[in-house]
């Protein structure tokens, strides 16, 4: 048996608070594909940044090639063969390609050799690329390519590649799979996160499975059923007895997307033509994983992106629980009263009423149980569930009809969870309309009447199964599965 | 009659823009490297201290040593802040500035014997390379300067050449448009900003010698008079490219040149009109070639 091309063995890794691996394990044989699975949040990247010397693990073992490494940096890495193809690229946009693939080089720097290198490992590879088009007039498919040709110029025969298909179309998959098996057979090995199935399936040998910083599931890719790698993905979810009863509700239209879409400034259509309707005494539930069209559908709802195609029609006012409270809902430094008058800055007409605001936010501290010493404590001295709790009783003042939440109890404690949840629901108990997104599914299932699934930028309907533990459909749909 | 202005006006714009250029070849070098120098003007003036109290001690040779190290001084301390610490490179910057005016002044008065007030400071004069210096009308301008120009020619090409075809200036510029993309392919982005900076510091401190030593032959109190903040505008008038920027450093010295002219002439306009000269031309320039933006993506963060 031939000695492992990379192991990580009982690693863990914690960021201040936050546990991100605990002790998690991948062991890769040269000359395979290996699929690296789970859901956002799982660790994935995290454990494979540390495999490439971008982040050191607090404790665990790091071997190559059957021997003990320590990779303090990133050239460590590299100078013991393993390359890294990031999510967000890491190619400089005002260079050339072959200026980006000659990057860490020492001595002279010989254009015309390193074009040619390019051109001539771009040819034996299928991985064509113009050496002297600056990368930033060049597609995300093409960057992608010269990324992966840079880790091949720099002699990588293990490549990191992180999520590499989720900016890619099917036909560039496609050729992005090919590339993968010829790389493999030629004695090269790859670790491919993803968080599609059908994808490591299709692909991969071997495969393992993180949840919460664990690894749950190794083993051969053909060996393992489909179903029991969604188990290790998602987990078992034991049903909720409080699980919301499933169905539609037949109020007044609250929310109306009629064909709507978005793309961003490139043109990329991040949000494809979308056709909803959200009801009067109704909680819609949102799942996607990471940069699926979730974050988008949220924001025409929310009034924070005007369509660019189609017609959204929503209430005058719409109350809006950001992801990242601290960036787009707060500002850190001032008071709970200044930042509850901020939901009202663009009233220019006459002087602030501070205190009606201070009476406001004093009802909210009451009502929402946010603990601090009073309505002029400064909110980033506040923990982030009482600041969350502050922003849903805000929104729930402004908007009493209309509210959108996303992935409102990230990073908070159960009791702090429960007091979010339930300003979601009492929307819809009094008559409005909410629509969350959550990254837990089984936060989703417990709390809204109906379902939608982004994935690709589409969302999807998905019907709720006849038996109510069965999460299948949901998890089935976010990896991309289809119902 | 035209040779007679022509002569003595290009021969002046030449010599003026030598310390400008030194000065904006290394904030050029530090800003590609995404640093913004405010302290510049504090380099400079430590630069012109040194090299007054250096050439006291051994003459112009030893006078360009300690304008040197005076800047490179200054500039040590503004990479500890900005690179070591992360502090704000404007503020660091503009502390710095005032920091070396400040002390500069204080020497000047508390102990003027240093600087050599009231002495004659050895300085270097122009030399004439032979053959090239008789060539009509750019023979004096060109060829008839002092060696600090001269050691201008070689730099020039030598820094273009060493940014672009070179795998050290390859990194220097990627530092300053992405220092994460420079740290994955394998890079120490704080490393390379540090000898950025105390390269911008050598420069800086050779600008103070320069003049000290190559034009006014004393050292006086404030006598960098923005010079440092000119090099600033230089370096965004010449587009972050080393032949751009000595083009550019030429454009003011002409400015300045242009203003001993007008003088000289006898104009009866008010003299602090061409005083403005050069920098109306900023702004003028500053304008006009606004959007064409070459600047490292990640200058002064």
């Amino acid at each position: 048996m031939s000695e492992l091309a990379l192991a990580l063995r009982d690693i863990h890794k914690r960021f201040g608070a936050t546990v991100a691996l605990e002790g998690a394990r991948c062991l890769v044989r040269p000359g395979t594909v290996h699929a690296l699975l789970g859901e956002n949040g799982a660790g994935k990247t995290t454990l494979m940044r540390i495999a490439f010397g971008m982040l050191h693990a607090d404790s665990g073992t790091l071997e190559r090639d059957g021997r003990a490494v320590r990779f303090g940096h990133e050239r460590d890495a590299i100078a013991a063969g393993v390359g890294m193809v990031h999510q967000h690229f890491m190619l400089i946009p005002a260079f050339t390609v072959a200026e980006n693939a000659a990057l860490g080089g020492r001595g002279h720097l010989d254009r015309a050799a390193t074009a040619e290198r390019i051109r001539r490992i771009g040819a034996s590879t299928g991985l064509a690329v113009d050496a002297d088009a600056r990368v930033r007039d060049l597609p995300v498919g093409a960057q992608q390519r010269a990324e992966i040709l840079r880790a091949l110029m720099q002699d990588a025969r293990l490549l990191i590649l992180d999520e590499p298909t989720a900016v890619l179309t099917p036909l560039e998959s496609d050729e992005l799979y090919g590339w993968m098996r010829r790389f493999t057979a030629s004695g090269g090995t790859i670790v491919l996160i993803t968080h599609k199935l059908r994808e490591a399936l299709a692909v991969a040998d071997e495969v393992t499975v993180l949840r919460r910083g664990r690894t749950m599931l190794e083993g051969r890719a053909d060996e393992i059923s489909e179903s029991a790698l969604v188990t290790a993905i998602v987990g078992e979810g034991a049903p909720r007895a409080e699980e919301a009863p499933r169905g539609r509700s037949s109020g007044a239209a609250v929310f109306t997307l009629d064909g709507a879409s978005w793309a961003d400034a490139q043109g990329v259509l991040r949000l494809s033509p979308t056709t909803l309707t959200v009801r009067a005494g109704e909680i819609l539930g949102v799942l996607g994983v990471e940069g699926a069209g979730q974050r988008e559908l949220l924001r025409l709802l929310a009034g924070r992106l005007s369509p660019t195609a189609g017609l959204v029609v929503r209430p005058d006012r719409v109350g809006f629980i950001p992801e990242d409270r601290l960036h787009d809902a707060v500002i850190p430094d001032f008071s709970l009263t200044e930042n509850h008058a901020l939901a009202e800055a663009s009233r220019l007409d006459r002087l602030v009423p501070w205190a009606r605001h201070a009476a406001a936010t004093s009802a909210i501290l009451e009502s929402y149980d946010v603990r601090t010493t009073g309505p002029a404590a400064i909110m980033a001295t506040l923990s982030g569930g009482n600041q969350q709790r502050f922003v849903a009783g805000r929104e729930r003042q402004r908007a009493p009809q209309a509210l959108v939440a996303e992935n409102p109890t990230r990073g908070l404690d159960v009791r702090a969870t429960a007091r979010v949840l339930d300003a979601v629901r009492d929307v819809a108990a009094q008559g409005g309309a909410a629509v969350v997104y959550s990254a837990d599914l089984d936060e989703i299932l417990a709390m809204t009447q109906r379902v939608v699934v982004c994935f690709g930028g589409r969302v999807t309907d998905v019907a709720p199964p006849l038996d109510p533990a069965d999460r299948s459909p949901y998890a089935r749909a976010l990896l991309g599965l289809g119902a | 009659m035209i040779e007679l202005l022509l002569v003595p006006f290009l021969e002046a714009a030449v010599r003026t823009a030598t310390p400008l250029a030194f000065a904006a070849l290394g904030e050029l070098v530090a800003e590609r490297a995404g640093v913004i120098n405010l302290g510049l003007e504090g380099t400079i003036i430590a630069g012109c201290l040194g090299g007054a109290a250096g050439a006291l001690l051994g003459g112009p040779a030893l006078g360009f040593a300690g304008a040197a190290l005076a800047g490179m001084l200054i500039a040590s301390v503004f990479a500890l802040f900005v690179v070591r610490i992360g502090t704000d490179q404007i503020i660091t910057g503009t502390a710095l500035t005032l920091l070396g005016l400040g002390i500069t002044g204080t020497v000047f008065h508390v102990a003027p014997a240093v600087v050599g007030a009231g002495q004659v400071i050895p300085t270097t004069g122009p030399i004439a390379i032979p053959g090239l210096s008789a060539v009509p009308i750019l023979g004096t301008a060109l060829f008839r300067q002092p060696l600090a120009t001269y050691a201008l020619y070689l730099l020039v090409p030598a820094l273009a050449w060493w940014m672009g075809r070179t795998h050290a200036g390859l990194a220097l510029r990627a530092v300053g448009e992405s220092p994460e993309a420079a740290a994955a392919a394998g890079l120490s982005p704080r490393r390379i900003r540090t000898v950025a900076i105390l390269f911008s510091g050598l420069m800086g401190g050779l600008c103070g010698g320069t003049l000290v030593l190559a034009q006014v032959g004393a050292f006086n109190e404030g006598m960098s008079a923005g010079r440092g903040f000119i090099a600033i505008a230089i370096v965004v008038l010449g587009r972050w490219t080393p032949l751009g920027t000595a083009g550019a450093a030429l454009v003011f010295g002409g400015a300045f040149a242009l203003q001993y002219l007008f003088q000289s002439l006898g104009s009866s306009l008010p003299y602090q009109l061409f005083l403005a000269l050069p920098y109306v031309l900023t702004l003028v320039l500053l304008a006009a070639l606004r959007g064409r933006a070459a600047a490292p993506a990640r200058l002064g963060r």
